[in-house]
């Protein structure tokens, strides 16, 4: 016997015996008359209508996502434009919502991350976006500054150099000058001026005809040591635009820095009548000038004015030994053990023999009392800190000395 | 029964108009006849199986949208929502959420998985239709208003009423109907989770229970036709942003043991407070009812207001946890809090299904693994993202106790077959700690608790399945010679313990007799007379002892014993089983 059933239609139960729901035998609706083929063909036309309503559907449904996308993009913008990165990062996560896999406001939010000290996050999300796209610039780039805040050198010099070869959209060239010079500068705070130059001189060889830049990429290998470079470049920029203050400061730094104090002297004097604001220039032409006025190894001096610029030197150094002294509360008369003490004596003692047949007679006595003074300059260096205006000018006068010796 | 299904003839009309000539001319040249159906089950099964995927891919894909919404509509668009509507909405949502539940859509309520299998165990296959509205209403407002629940239990549901609804009006036969709805099942949950090889998995081990090669064809079209519909429409690409894994070095496992271990914990206790909390809530006064899912919205809304992450189905967050931007303790407090929020909505009677938040909370509590042995252990550890992986499929294993699916669904989502290794070790740990725990499975539990005694998958997973060698014993007669006189046979059957005495004849064939047909036979024939004049014709069926005892019962008939051989040598014996030897080993084995 065929065991007690549910209605299919209905779902009551079809009593024993009878092979119909006394229901639904009493209620035929039209779709249940339908033969099968029939509504099979129904469906596959209700089918075909839904796909159709669907699409319409998801097609608003996906506007809407992205409007509401772009909406909490633009806010983040300018949250973090105004500096309000923690609110920033709120609507880059809600823009990420509503659009999960776009790039640009997935950096966006590692760039507030990174605004938040929420370091780990950051690297998290830009090391994702890597993984997608291993040659996206400004991914490699931001991963880079991450590694720089977290003072790891070689994985910030590795990002940079993957943010160099990697697609930028715009300008790529301009975007990868960018790049290198963001990573000179790292160098450069990293003391690493070698690897520096090396990266400079390859920017320096496509540098198009702008002076500015020239002049920024000089300054930058200037810094590396890269003078002659430097100067090239400073030239060149000079060459375009003769008047530029800051390339004649440049130029003038660099002469400075060879020993070329001369040149030096000229050209920071004619970027000061330029520009009077520019205090290093101005500090490193006083120098200079003090160089060129207190040198007494200069060939083509006379016998009385080495004598004097020799006198002039030693006075330097005794007024710099006693203002040291006093600085650190030592008495220079009294005996003692200090360096500074027994410079000081010395010293004295020099400056009470100091008579004009005396230089004539002893022809050595210039470079002993310069040495001497060169030896007060650095005991006072380092003990009372880096020396400035006519102190300085005599250590490098002595700087030089020791590079011109055999 | 016959493929097809008679169709009533068709009241004759009047005399055919020139063009239905035509057309009938035309219907006998191509060979269709309508006035047969054109497909015969087995293909419309299949053919059915394809639109049911589409059709449930369709409704999975606006559910999905009218969650959204709903929660556009009421939170606004910020992932943290202004405070008073953290409180309020949910509260507000249970409201209508009850009310609709209890006026109108009584059975959108409670676990889809057990109302399928309810359909197919005990309703010949019958879903309502009304359920399949209800539960996109209700759901789609519950989960959108914050109730922590997820949309992949009702979606599984509603692909199952699809696709019984389609079965009843085709007019399937019974069988056929009862097994539509675990094909819409696994379509519904296939486009839910966009992973069709954990749909169909699921389906087969929690819902249907066995793999039989005309279901398994028709659920895997249905799951791959409803995940083409969704990808074609939303998207490609997993519910989450899958992190990258690579197994830093071996000793990691033993994280990932840890790991096993504490999402097997945390799935037990999440088990033990529905267990014990429901039938509390169910058992007081009906009006309460109405209130229920208000007063777990709203304190679920109290949560929201320190942790918002635990409102709704919570992908976004899981996909969070998975890239590490949360700090191990507000991980540990989401799988918390998580586990307490959804256990409200849960027994509060709000419809909503635990996928996607036991897929939060495994997320949560591998995250918070994962980062504190980053933290102590950074040389061993990989990402956090791989322990949130694993530690879904882990939650998973112990809360549903789906081995099988939590290990492919993890594979699935990772598309990382090196994954394998931790989650095999983490998923096995947590499904034997909640087995140990936890005697009856979730599924089972729900469905008792509802007054309902569904068959239970794991019991039957776990069923001792008896075989030949558990009843067969040994022979304790001679094996007789076809071509011995019959005076040597009878003396020797007499010698025999057996009643029935096994003759071979040749290598591999087996032949017998009753002890009392020969000793009835003999004196009438001569006594140099071969054995083989008496013996019947029928060859005697054999067994071996790995068969299953189903098989002796079914090849026993009316003989009193049968003999087991070896599958190495079918002349040798190994033993005998009778109907009594079967029947004492059933005994034994309770």
């Amino acid at each position: 016997m065929e065991p007690e059933r549910q209605c299919p239609r209905c779902g009551r139960k079809i009593p024993w015996g009878q092979t119909e729901c006394p229901f639904c035998s009493e209620h035929q609706g039209y779709l249940w008359s339908m033969r099968r083929d029939t509504f099979l063909g129904v469906v596959i036309v209700s089918l075909i209508l839904l796909f159709i309503i669907t699409g319409m559907v998801v097609r608003r449904y996906h506007a809407v996502e992205r409007d509401l996308a772009q909406d909490w993009y633009s806010q983040g913008e300018q949250a973090l434009q105004a500096g309000n990165a923690g609110e920033a990062l709120a609507d880059f996560r809600n823009a990420l919502t509503y659009s999960r896999d776009n790039s640009l406001y997935q950096l966006r939010l590692a760039q507030a991350l990174v605004a938040t000290s929420s370091l780990q996050e950051a690297r998290t999300y830009l090391l994702s976006l890597r993984d997608r796209e291993r040659g996206n610039g400004p991914v490699n780039l931001e991963l880079a500054r991450l590694a720089v805040r977290e003072h790891a050198v070689p994985e910030a010099v590795q990002y940079f150099h993957d943010a160099v070869y990697s697609e930028w959209k715009g300008d790529p060239v301009v975007q990868r000058r960018a790049v290198r010079l963001e990573l000179v500068r790292f160098l450069l705070a990293s003391d690493q001026q070698a690897a520096a130059r090396a990266e400079l001189i390859g920017v320096a060889a496509n540098l198009p005809p702008d002076p500015e830049l020239r002049t920024q990429v000089g300054v930058l290998l200037m810094n590396a040591g890269g003078y002659d470079d430097a100067l090239r470049l400073f030239r060149e920029a000079l060459a375009a635009k003769p008047r530029s203050a800051p390339a004649l400061a440049g130029a003038g730094e660099c002469y400075f820095r060879s020993g070329q104090y001369a040149q030096a002297e000229l050209y920071l004097d004619q970027a000061l009548r330029r520009d009077p604001k520019l205090k290093q220039a101005s500090a490193m032409r006083d120098t200079a000038r003090g160089v060129l006025d207190l040198d007494p190894f200069i060939r083509w001096l006379g016998e009385q004015e080495r004598e004097r610029r020799t006198r002039q030197a030693i006075d330097q150094a005794m007024t710099r030994l006693a203002t040291c002294a006093t600085q650190r509360g030592i008495d220079l008369h009294a005996a003692g053990g200090d360096p500074l003490q027994t410079l000081y004596t010395q010293a004295a003692a020099i400056q009470s023999s100091i008579r004009q047949r005396t230089v004539r007679r002893d022809t050595e006595w210039v470079s002993n009392t310069m040495d001497l003074v060169f030896d007060i300059e650095n005991a006072a260096s380092q003990a009372c800190g880096e020396p400035q205006g006519l102190d300085l000018a005599l250590v490098l006068i002595a700087r030089e000395q020791e590079g011109a010796r055999p | 029964m016959s493929d097809t299904l008679a169709t009533p003839p068709r009241p004759a009309g009047g005399s055919p108009s020139g063009a239905r000539a035509a057309w009938a001319k035309m219907r006998q040249r191509i060979g269709w006849e309508p006035e047969r159906e054109t497909l015969r089950e087995p293909h419309l099964f299949l053919l059915l199986a394809v639109i049911i995927g589409l059709i449930s891919g369709l409704a999975v894909v606006l559910f999905r949208i009218a969650i959204d919404w709903t929660r556009l509509t009421v939170f606004g668009s910020a992932l943290t929502p202004p405070p008073t509507r953290t409180v309020l909405v949910p509260a507000l949502g249970g409201l209508v959420v009850a009310f609709l539940v209890i006026k109108f859509f009584p059975r959108a309520r409670g676990s889809g998985v057990n109302q399928t299998k309810a359909a197919v165990y005990i309703y010949d296959g019958f879903i309502p239709f009304n359920t399949v509205i209800g539960k996109f209403v209700c759901c789609a407002l519950a989960i959108g208003t914050g109730q922590s629940l997820g949309p992949e239990d009702p979606s599984l549901q509603m692909g199952a009423g699809i696709a019984s609804a389609l079965g009843r009006r085709l007019r399937l036969s019974r069988e056929k109907v009862r097994l539509i709805a675990p094909v819409g099942a696994a379509a519904g949950l296939a486009a839910a989770f966009n992973a069709p090889i954990s749909a169909v998995l699921f389906v087969i081990e929690e819902v249907i229970g066995k793999w039989t090669a005309g279901v398994l064809g028709a659920v895997v079209l249905a799951a791959v036709s409803s995940v083409v519909v969704l990808r074609l429409f939303l998207s490609e690409q997993p519910l989450f942003r899958i992190p990258e894994y690579h197994l830093v070095h071996p000793a990691e496992l033993l994280a990932y043991a840890a790991l096993g271990v504490i999402g097997g914990v945390a799935s037990l206790v999440f088990v033990k407070l529905i267990a014990s909390v429901r039938p509390r809530l169910k058992a007081l006064p009906r009006w309460s009812q109405y209130f229920q899912p208000a007063v777990a919205g709203l304190l679920i809304g109290m949560i929201g207001l320190r942790l918002p992450q635990v409102m709704g189905a919570g992908y976004d967050f899981i996909d969070q946890a998975m890239h590490d931007e949360f700090a191990w303790r507000m991980l540990a407090l989401l799988a918390v809090f998580k586990i307490l929020s959804t256990g409200l909505s849960f027994v509060s009677g709000t419809p909503g299904g635990m996928f996607a938040p036991a897929l939060f909370i495994g997320a949560m509590i591998g995250s918070a693994v994962g980062s504190v042995e980053h933290h102590f252990f950074p040389w061993l550890t990989g990402s956090v993202g791989a322990y949130a992986l694993v530690g879904m499929g882990t939650f998973f294993a112990g809360f549903l106790r789906v081995p099988m699916t939590s290990v492919f669904m993890v594979l699935e989502l990772s598309g990382n077959y090196s994954i394998i290794l931790p989650v095999m070790i983490s998923n096995t740990i947590a499904y034997l700690i909640s087995r140990q725990y936890q005697q009856t499975s979730l599924f089972d539990l729900l469905s008792r608790q509802d007054g309902m005694d569904l068959p239970s998958m794991e019991e039957r997973r776990e069923e001792v399945t008896l075989h030949v060698e558990d009843a067969m014993r040994p022979y304790q007669g001679v094996v007789l010679n076809p071509d011995d006189p019959i005076q040597l046979a009878l003396t020797e059957a007499e010698a025999s313990a057996e009643v029935f005495v096994l003759v071979k004849d040749g290598p591999e064939r087996w032949l017998g007799i009753k002890k009392g047909d020969l000793r009835r036979c003999a004196p009438l024939m001569r006594q140099d007379d071969p054995l083989r004049d008496l013996l019947p014709d029928t060859t005697l069926p054999y067994l071996h002892p790995d068969q299953p005892l189903d098989e002796a019962l079914r090849r026993l008939g009316e003989w009193p014993l049968l003999p087991v051989v070896s599958r190495a040598d079918l002349g040798k014996l190994e033993g005998v089983v009778g109907l009594s030897d079967v029947l004492r080993a059933y005994r034994a084995a309770g």
